[in-house]
């Protein structure tokens, strides 16, 4: 007997049943779902676009934003942003095609994002307006580390792809392969470990900011 | 898990008289407390969404098979290694194994009370591993070289300025300004190159997600990212009960869970792993295990006395609004969980001969219950322990022989009357201004403050008499 047979059989003992019908606990698991919008907190705007960036400003995520008009004004946002902090004119760029294809001339741009990185530019591909959270997969043009080294992590995000709800991005994505991460990203890194007082940039990013997009 | 040798009341004394434990507690309790509150207050929604968590937590603990197989079945679809362990020393001796194979000699950990229940940090400094621990609360524990004392907050018994004292000691860049923001910097310092050279990765799980074998991790501080990415090899452990159907379920229980632990509306870093890393990937590791861990579960899941438990989220709700916890903090639990949880399933896992006071330390007061984001009957568990204990013969003889005294009495009206009638005057003759200072048979009372002299005449008394009664 094996660790697993043995667990098997004492859940099964325990449960006291033999046989199993999948289609009868599938639909079960999703009668537990219905009626969703019972239980999620209201949007803080009737707009996603408002509900997304006052929930991304708000004291609770603190992060900050911006929005523009089109993707080509995203490094003149940059540019704006890191003038406004003092700092250099060098980014770690997301190797993603959208953002290459913008022109950084002025800007140090490096593909890599080094561990001591000030500031890094990356891509979500949905933004969800309960919870003001980013979401990244991680892929060919996507390194998971890209949005944990930053000390600023700027983000675009396309107001097209907005959600209202977690739950919109489970739809989404259902039936779909899986990437090896996905990130759900909610304003900067933080801790609350000593007395519970909250300080931001524990091992991730200490700022966030958001540049939204309308097209 | 190392359950202490010394008792429980010996551990309760040494905390009540250490006043730093005390002020520790109530800066980081009574911050989880206002925080919870005011999140419940944008969420009026908490009633509803907890009663949906609790039939979810519950549909599945009753068809944790199908379940197990299922996420079983996904995550060896999406790459991952799945492995099973019926006990403690059997997980941690896969995870050992794990990073052998791996011929790690750097190995990185996330916070997780499942690797604390399996006493991993122990086994991996027992196998001459260099273990890191890159959780804040976490990385001050294992330079104190102490235990958890919260499962959210694992070292909210120090105080700042304890912390700043072995930062200073331990940390090659310390910080110099005695902020809490400064010594946050320091460990961030101290940290990032343990992240990027470790060989290995062991993180837990919040949820393990059935329909795609994906596992969840939540974080706010992102070191759980900067752990399970660089390193070759990530090891997941986690307890059965952790499964999930689907995402939209986990999301629904995610909502309860962070509310009730931080008060905040979602984690920072809400990440699903799924596999090792895919062909093309810029970063994650090539290998991906993950240990199945029972340790007790199935035993739990056939007892109908302690199935509830198994809901839980593990969000510390209940500890940080228990006036016990509050006063002596985890520690003296002696176990790996400590507060009205810990009292639950301490016995569980170290047998109850050793742990059978925890149900004691409890008023019965009810707050645990009412907190719990899934509602579990917690007063009712530990006093499932208490007549459990009873039954077995495990309480002391002085406590036998005073229930059957008690017993004797209660069940004898006219002695119980007699006895309070001269218990009443006795007290009187005792009393000051209206309170006793010191009386035979009250020293444990009087010891640390006064007692109050009862007021009239004995409940009966005036019963009798007709005072009171319905017109």
């Amino acid at each position: 007997m094996t660790a697993r047979d043995d667990i098997l059989g004492r859940v099964r003992a325990a449960l006291g049943r033999r046989s199993i019908d999948p289609a009868s606990v599938a639909s079960a698991a999703a009668t537990l779902l219905a009626d969703l919008p019972s239980t999620r907190p209201r949007l803080l705007a009737s707009s996603l676009a408002e509900a997304f960036i006052a929930r991304v400003t708000s004291p609770k995520v603190a992060a900050t934003a911006e929005r523009i008009e089109s993707t080509a004004a995203l490094p003149e946002a940059v540019a704006r942003y890191l003038r406004a902090r003092d700092l250099p004119k060098a980014i770690a760029l997301q190797p993603l095609a959208l953002l290459r294809s913008l022109d950084w001339s002025g800007f140090a741009v490096r593909d890599r994002v080094a561990s001591d990185e000030v500031a890094a530019i990356g891509m979500a591909r949905w933004g969800i307006a309960e919870t003001g959270s980013l979401v990244f997969h991680s892929g060919a043009d996507t390194a998971v580390l890209a949005n944990f080294l930053p000390l600023h992590h700027i983000v675009l995000l396309r107001k097209a792809d907005l959600l209202a709800y977690l739950e919109d991005y489970a739809t989404l994505v259902a039936g779909q392969p899986m990437p090896r991460n996905v990130n759900l990203i909610t304003g900067a890194s933080g801790t609350t470990d000593i007395e519970g007082s909250l300080v931001l940039g524990a091992h991730g990013p200490r700022y966030m900011h958001v540049v939204l997009v309308d097209a | 898990m190392q359950t202490s040798v010394i008792s429980f009341k010996a551990r309760a004394d040494a905390a009540l008289a250490d006043p730093t434990l005390k002020l520790a507690i109530d800066r980081t309790t009574g911050t989880a407390e206002r925080k919870r509150a005011a999140a419940l207050v944008d969420f009026p929604q908490f009633e509803a969404a907890r009663e949906r968590g609790k039939r979810i937590k519950d549909h599945v603990i009753e068809h944790l098979d199908h379940y197990l197989l299922e996420f079983e079945r996904n995550a060896i679809a999406s790459g991952a290694k799945v492995h099973w362990a019926s006990s403690a020393d059997e997980a941690s001796r896969i995870v050992v194994d794990l990073c052998r194979q791996a011929k790690a000699k750097r190995v990185t950990r996330v916070k997780s009370m499942l690797g604390e229940e399996i006493g991993l940090p122990h086994a991996l400094d027992a196998a001459g591993f260099e273990r890191f621990e890159t959780d804040l609360a976490e990385h001050i524990v294992q330079l104190a070289g102490d235990r958890p004392s919260h499962i959210v907050w694992p070292s909210m018994h120090r105080t700042r300025e304890q912390v700043s004292v072995m930062f200073k000691k331990a940390h090659r860049v310390p910080h110099k300004d005695e902020t809490i923001e400064a010594m946050v910097d320091s460990a961030r310092r101290e940290l990032r190159d343990k992240f990027l050279s470790a060989d290995v990765s062991i993180s837990g799980a919040n949820f393990l997600i059935a329909d795609t074998g994906a596992t969840c991790t939540v974080t706010n501080e992102g070191n759980a990212e900067l752990t399970t990415s660089p390193p070759r090899m990530h090891i997941v452990t986690a307890g059965i009960e952790k499964l999930v159907p689907s995402l939209p379920h986990a999301f629904a229980l995610l909502r309860l869970l962070v509310r009730s632990a931080t008060g905040a509306d979602v984690t920072q870093y809400t990440t699903f792993h799924c596999g090792p890393k895919k062909t093309g990937d810029l970063d994650g590791p090539e290998e991906f295990h993950i240990v199945l861990v029972d340790n007790g579960r199935t035993k739990m899941l056939a007892d109908t006395g302690l199935r509830d438990m198994l809901r839980c989220l593990r969000c510390g709700a209940c500890m940080n609004h228990c006036v016990v916890f509050k006063q002596l903090g985890g520690h003296a639990y002696g176990g790996v969980y400590p507060g009205p949880m810990g009292a639950v399933l301490t016995p569980v896992f170290g047998g109850l001969k050793e742990s059978r006071e925890l149900s004691h330390a409890c008023t019965l007061n009810g707050k645990c219950q009412e907190v719990c984001p899934v509602d579990i009957p917690l007063p009712t568990l530990m006093r499932g322990w208490r007549d459990r204990s009873w039954r077995e013969g495990l309480e002391p003889s002085s406590m036998r022989f005073g229930m059957g005294i008690f017993t004797f009495v209660a069940s004898r009206p006219w002695i119980y009357r007699l006895g309070a009638t001269v218990a009443v005057r006795m007290m009187r003759l005792f009393g000051r201004g209206g309170w006793i200072r010191g009386m035979p048979g009250l020293g444990p009372w009087t010891a640390h403050r006064d007692f109050p002299v009862p007021s009239g005449r004995t409940f009966m008394a005036r019963y009798a008499s007709g005072e009171g009664r319905q017109k």
